[in-house]
């Protein structure tokens, strides 16, 4: 996963991909003869010194690694501060990154 | 409040801040599973909201009007109305909930992500204001070549 986040003029600008294949159940049919093995990030969220910032359900028409963007409110957070995201997919598996505010 | 009391509440409050985020209430594939099955966009609004009473204003939504590549289309969308859901859908897959945003106080509630299209269709933004009410945006884009198969 990367992710960037940068504080200006109190609104803090993110920009992240997560590696994920996403693959959706007609394609793990098609794969795998299964429609159960689809595999995809099912939610997303992030925080900074323990307040969510960005909280996010997903589904599996995300394109493959897929790109986020968005804005939140800086006021309360300086450069600096940590930046934690975390996704989850439907077989549960879990990944997180913490970056810094630029 | 006396102090066993104050201690339980303490406790509990531990207890829930130790649980990711991710697991918490605001899940919406957990609290509200039928809306990611439903295959109109339509069902998925009145799964996910419980209404499709909606009003065509305040959602904007930016697309390429052609889509050379249906396995990863730009959508930007954004929204000036206080809300507390934003949700996009599309009609061009099986199924037609793409993602849901649980929008907290400090989210500016300015999105862009990248979505498959099996096939050129339409994309639908539905914002649940802080006030209850539904606005909707919708734009259309042709897609050149399908994502879903790939």
């Amino acid at each position: 996963m990367k992710v960037k986040a940068k504080l200006k003029n109190g609104v803090v600008k993110v920009k992240m991909m997560a590696k994920h294949a996403m693959s959706t159940y007609n394609q793990a049919e098609k794969k795998t003869g299964d429609r159960e093995n689809a595999n995809f990030i099912t939610h997303l969220s992030g925080t900074v010194n323990d307040k969510v910032v960005i909280d996010i359900s997903t589904s599996q028409f995300l394109s493959k690694n897929p790109i986020f963007q968005f804005k939140f409110k800086g006021d309360e957070f300086k450069s600096g501060d940590e930046f934690s995201m975390t996704w989850v997919d439907r077989k549960g598996k879990t990944k997180t990154k913490k970056v810094k505010i630029k | 409040m006396n102090r066993r009391k104050f201690l339980g509440y303490f406790g509990s409050a531990v207890a829930l801040s130790v649980v990711p985020s991710s697991l918490s209430a605001d899940d919406y594939r957990a609290l509200k599973p039928k809306a990611w099955e439903a295959k109109t966009v339509e069902d998925a609004i009145k799964e996910l909201f419980g209404s499709v009473e909606m009003i065509e204003k305040g959602v904007k939504i930016k697309l390429p009007s052609v889509a050379s590549n249906g396995g990863a289309v730009p959508v930007k969308f954004s929204t000036k109305i206080p809300a507390k859901t934003v949700a996009i859908f599309q009609d061009a897959n099986p199924e037609s909930a793409v993602a849901v945003y649980n929008v907290g106080k400090y989210d500016l509630t300015q999105y862009s992500l990248k979505i498959k299209m099996g096939k050129s269709g339409t994309i639908t933004v539905v914002v649940e204001g802080l006030d209850g009410k539904l606005y909707v945006g919708k734009q259309s884009l042709e897609v050149a070549a399908g994502g879903c198969e790939g």
